[in-house]
């Protein structure tokens, strides 16, 4: 190894990116926009669910009733309509995605001590709102229909309607959520996110600046000098993951002021974790751009290797664990899984090194096998 | 071999044995085999494909193979390992003007990335980078991005960055193609000056024939084989035979005759020039007259054959020609009679193109009559493909107009666009279709009534000579016939104006020439109007008239012969001269007021107005130096001498103003 070389390769390369107004924004701009447009974008709490309501009754009850909609802040309240057949076009329009039908007699049927079919519409075309919305309406449906029993109860025995209500409900079931007090998606999902734009970005800006070389011919001036494969590969990715590295910072940054979510781990740990995740996807961008031959092809084969595994298999959609076997194991073979786990812990968890070794080494071993990989891939004297 | 034992008893630098290279299933070197010496410029010359680019990168240590062995300082490269251990001796500067280059990285910054790269210290770097500075006039341009620089600016650069380490052997691979020729005479004269200081080897490859002079010994390459190999005489010296330069009116008839008799007959402007083997001067101009009774022979007169003719003769020889398909000249090929030639076809007014930072065409003005054949010859970069592009309609003009066919170009209706016939640069062809399938496509793209079609692709197809290849793809085509194709798609619709953007460009000698046989039948036959662009010199020649551009200008404009003679006017005469050592000799000239003496090959060019006033005060400034005058002949001036002579004009013009 000689230094003098490794310098030489590595500040060219430098000032090539600096001069590249493009790559130079590319670089930077990119991970910051995909933070932003994925971090508002992806919002997974429904809330503000449109709706309307047909009643039949008028009644006392039945405004009782809808009014436990009305207030909810899951629910959007549209107005009332005069029959089902208005229901239809509303739905088609997407103007509502839920409408009440309050059958006539409600109130009198209930009194009477006869049960009523409350006909609900949900519509169903994206199945994790709708699953939602069906949850809110049974929760809403069941808390009144444990009051109304607890009314009963408390006029037929003449107890007080506290405890008639007890009687009513003997087992309730207490929550309490932690890590994420207020469920608030967000934070899981900008602290995830950085897994995802450190996955994506540093490859695609290596796998670039290789392919470039090889792509207008000047690799030719690397393989015709006297300077070693490894000088080369370190000299050349060395600016790259010095960006990331700054990448590291500014996403960690957004996710903690930007998006508000708790940074409650070791900050060191943390930085030299993202570190090694950084050289670990560098090392994916340096593979690909080694089995390619046109920074076209460059981009296509990094967004296949990146973007799968780090959407399906890192835990950003679906956890881990409720994967079946094939998917689990899958799961295991790519870096995003160890790292999502280690923002988790860092950011939301606040736990460090002695839970997370395991994580670090998994994706250190990651960097060893991908970089040696490639320093034996890349060759002086290539067949073509 | 006892008079070359002397130069023998050295090991060569680069020993080449049997050497095979495979890309799959072509095989792209068949067992070549050649040795370079100490301190000789060994050159390898070949059209596109025929080996040149692979044997370098294997020489150079930055490609494998799969046959034969490769020595290089004694070395055996037949590993990685082994390859790297001659490499800090070599440097290699691989094909494509500046491509190996940094282009956001200014000239100095490409200068000492190299030069760290091969841990060139401080001092020597600064003393070196200095020196081959100015001699390349690069010193005024040490900030300019690279990308800036004009082609003939980057080749040069690539030069040094190839010369900073001061390389034992160096390996450039066509560093002269589509270079401007004043650049491209700088660059040889900077190559032998450094060669003579240091004992250095040099393998140069190239695409142009005429540059076969440059070099002590050469191998002609084709289709990855050597065809011939030594010194440049000695070549000649193998395919004996007389090239006879006729001027005749009647030059179809003519022609017609000629090529019944002999293979290697071309048009080249109102001339005919035939290589006649085997035989002396005099009985080949004998042959001629006889075969031509009856013709009126306005002009006969005998040269000396050059490279290019042994070369198609050795292919002749090896078999390596192709088929021969019927000759083009006897065919009638459109519907009804064609327009007599005194049509003007396209007119270029004052055109202007800009890009974002610089004029890319400036102010360009010409005339094409119906049946005639007219060049634009220039560099890469000159401007040339975007004239054609702005006459075409495909890109708008800045300024100026341009009228083809009678019609404003910008607001030309359909009717007219398919009154021409365009083959760009980039071929327009599709690979997985057949030859007649591409042919039939392009027929109904430019509205062939259904009926015309299959008559019109016959012609077309005769005409080109394609009927061998009719069914296959045009990807799996050679080069040379994929161009003819190109062509035959171009014409398909009977155009009357044909615009051919570098047409022959990386082509074989023979292909090019087959190519030229069509291009002479549509204009002499059938009077279509002929607009193409080349930057081969001697090329150009076959043109009726030419327009020499130079960054973005048209530096002159007119038929071959006139360009020469206006030459011959304003600056004299040509005297070519051999001198002992040629280097001294023209620094000497140099003092001694010949500015313009060039170092052309082992051999030195200047002007002259008085050729034996010149010629003698030249004998004696020499041999009062010591320096020994071999020869000292007057020539007639090539399309080269008038094109160096005139962009120098132009760039001494623009630094008074």
């Amino acid at each position: 190894m000689n230094s003098r070389r490794i310098f030489a390769v590595a500040y060219k390369e430098w000032r090539e990116i600096v001069r590249d107004r493009l790559f130079l924004s590319l670089a930077f701009v990119v991970p910051v926009s995909l933070m932003l447009i994925f971090g508002y974008g992806i919002n997974l709490d429904v809330e503000h669910i449109p709706f309307a309501v047909v009643d039949h009754d008028k009644s006392a009850l039945s405004r009782d009733y809808l009014h436990r909609y009305i207030d909810s802040r899951y629910f959007a309240y549209q107005g009332d309509l005069a029959s089902e057949r208005e229901i239809g076009p509303l739905l088609a329009d997407s103007r509502i995605r839920l409408a009440i039908i309050i059958p006539p007699r409600f109130e009198e049927n209930l009194m009477a001590g006869r049960s009523v079919a409350i006909q609900t519409l949900i519509d169903g075309t994206f199945t994790f709102r709708t699953s939602s919305s069906k949850g809110y309406v049974i929760a809403i449906n069941a808390a009144f229909n444990s009051e109304l029993l607890g009314n009963y109860i408390s006029q037929r025995l003449g107890i007080p309607l506290e405890t008639a209500r007890e009687m009513a409900q003997p087992v309730t079931a207490e929550l309490r959520y932690m890590y994420n007090q207020e469920i608030k998606s967000v934070w899981s999902i900008a602290t995830v996110l950085m897994m995802f734009v450190l996955m994506i970005t540093p490859p695609f800006l290596t796998a670039l600046g290789v392919v470039r070389e090889k792509e207008n011919g000047s690799i030719y001036n690397i393989y015709a000098s006297t300077v070693t494969r490894g000088e080369f590969l370190i000299g050349k990715l060395a600016p790259y993951v010095g960006i990331s590295i700054l990448n590291i910072l500014i996403l960690w940054l957004m996710v903690a002021r930007l998006f508000g979510a708790p940074f409650k781990g070791d900050p060191l740990f943390f930085f030299l974790a993202s570190v090694i995740y950084v050289i670990c996807t560098t090392g994916i961008g340096l593979l690909v751009s080694l089995l390619v031959r046109t920074q076209v092809a460059a981009m296509m084969m990094t967004v296949v290797v990146t973007v799968v595994p780090s959407v399906l298999y890192s835990g950003l959609l679906v956890p881990i664990a409720s994967m079946d076997p094939a998917g689990q194991f899958e799961a295991h073979l790519f870096p995003a899984m160890y790292y999502t786990d280690i923002i988790l812990g860092s950011f939301l968890k606040g736990v460090g090194m002695e839970q997370l070794w395991g994580k670090v080494l998994a994706l250190l071993i990651y960097a060893i096998v991908l970089w040696t990989a490639s320093f034996l891939m890349f060759h002086k004297r290539p067949k073509s | 071999m006892g008079q070359t034992s002397l130069v023998n008893d050295d090991p060569p630098v680069v020993r080449v044995r049997e050497f095979v290279k495979r890309y799959r299933k072509l095989k792209a070197a068949d067992g070549v085999s050649l040795d370079i010496r100490c301190g000789e410029i060994y050159g390898l010359i070949g059209p596109d494909g025929a080996g040149k680019s692979s044997l370098m990168k294997a020489i150079a240590g930055v490609l494998s193979f799969e046959g034969g062995s490769i020595e290089v300082f004694g070395q055996t490269i037949d590993s990685e390992a082994a390859a790297e251990k001659v490499k800090g001796r070599l440097g290699f500067m691989p094909q494509g003007l500046g491509l190996n280059l940094y282009p956001e990285l200014s000239v100095e910054e490409n200068i000492d990335f190299f030069a760290e790269l091969r841990e060139v210290t401080p001092v020597l770097l600064a003393e070196r980078k200095r020196k081959l500075l100015a001699m390349t006039r690069l010193d005024r341009f040490l900030d300019r991005p690279m990308k800036l620089l004009s082609g003939g600016m980057k080749q040069k650069l690539g030069l040094v960055c190839t010369l900073i380490h001061e390389p034992d052997l160096i390996i450039l691979d066509e560093p002269t193609t589509g270079v401007d020729p004043v650049s491209r005479r700088d660059f040889w004269t900077i190559l032998t000056q450094l060669l003579r200081e240091r004992d250095v080897t040099a393998l140069v490859s190239t695409a142009y024939m005429d540059e076969a002079e440059r070099f002590q010994r050469l191998s002609l390459m084709f289709g990855g084989l050597v065809v011939a190999k030594g010194a440049p005489e000695v070549i000649l010296h193998d395919v004996p035979g007389t090239l006879v330069e006729l001027t005749i009116a009647a030059q179809v008839d003519a022609l017609v005759r000629l090529e019944k008799r002999f293979t290697q007959v071309e048009a080249v402007g109102s001339k005919i020039k035939v290589f006649v083997p085997d035989v002396t001067p005099q009985a080949a101009s004998a042959q001629i007259q006889e075969l031509l009774t009856g013709i009126k022979i306005e002009q006969i007169q005998v040269e000396k054959p050059r490279l290019e003719d042994a070369f198609i003769a050795l292919l002749h020889r090896h078999h390596l020609s192709g088929k021969e398909e019927d000759s083009p000249a006897e065919m009638v090929w459109r519907d009804g009679v064609p327009p007599r030639g005194d049509g003007i076809a396209i007119v270029a007014r004052e055109l202007i193109c800009d890009f974002d930072h610089f004029r890319a065409v400036d102010r360009v003005s010409f005339e094409v009559r119906q049946g005639e054949i007219f060049g634009l010859l220039g560099a890469n970069g000159a401007g040339k493909t975007t004239v054609i592009k702005m006459l075409t309609g495909i890109r708008p003009p800045t300024g100026g107009a341009g009228t083809v066919a009678g019609a404003d170009m910008r607001r030309a209706s359909q009717s007219v666009k398919e009154r021409i016939g365009y083959m760009s640069q980039a071929f327009s062809l599709y690979q997985d279709m057949t030859v007649q399938e591409n042919l039939r496509l392009f027929a109904r793209i430019y509205g062939v009534p259904g009926r015309q079609i299959s008559e019109r692709i016959d012609r077309v197809i005769q005409l080109a000579g394609l009927g061998p290849v009719c069914t296959q793809l045009a990807g799996k085509l050679p080069m040379g016939i994929r161009q003819r194709l190109a062509l035959a798609c171009a014409l398909v619709h009977g155009p009357l104006v044909l615009f051919l953007d570098e047409p022959t460009s990386g082509v074989d000698p023979i292909g090019r020439r087959r190519f030229w046989k069509i291009l002479v039948h549509l204009a002499r036959v059938e009077h279509v109007a002929i607009l193409l662009t080349t930057h081969y010199m001697s090329e150009a020649e076959h043109c009726d008239r030419l327009a020499l551009m130079h960054a973005g200008k048209v530096i002159a404009d007119d038929t071959p012969a006139a360009l020469k003679t206006a030459l011959e006017q304003e600056a004299g005469q040509v005297l070519d001269l051999a001198a002992e050592p040629v280097l001294s000799a023209l620094e000497a000239l140099e003092q001694a007021g010949f500015t313009d003496a060039a170092l052309f090959g082992r051999r030195i060019h200047l002007l002259v107005k008085d050729v034996d006033e010149a010629t003698a005060r030249i004998r004696a400034w020499l041999s009062e130096r010591d320096i020994r005058l071999l020869d000292i002949t007057p020539r007639a001036p090539s399309l080269e001498d008038v094109f160096v002579y005139r962009i120098l004009q132009q760039e001494r013009q623009e630094a008074t103003l």
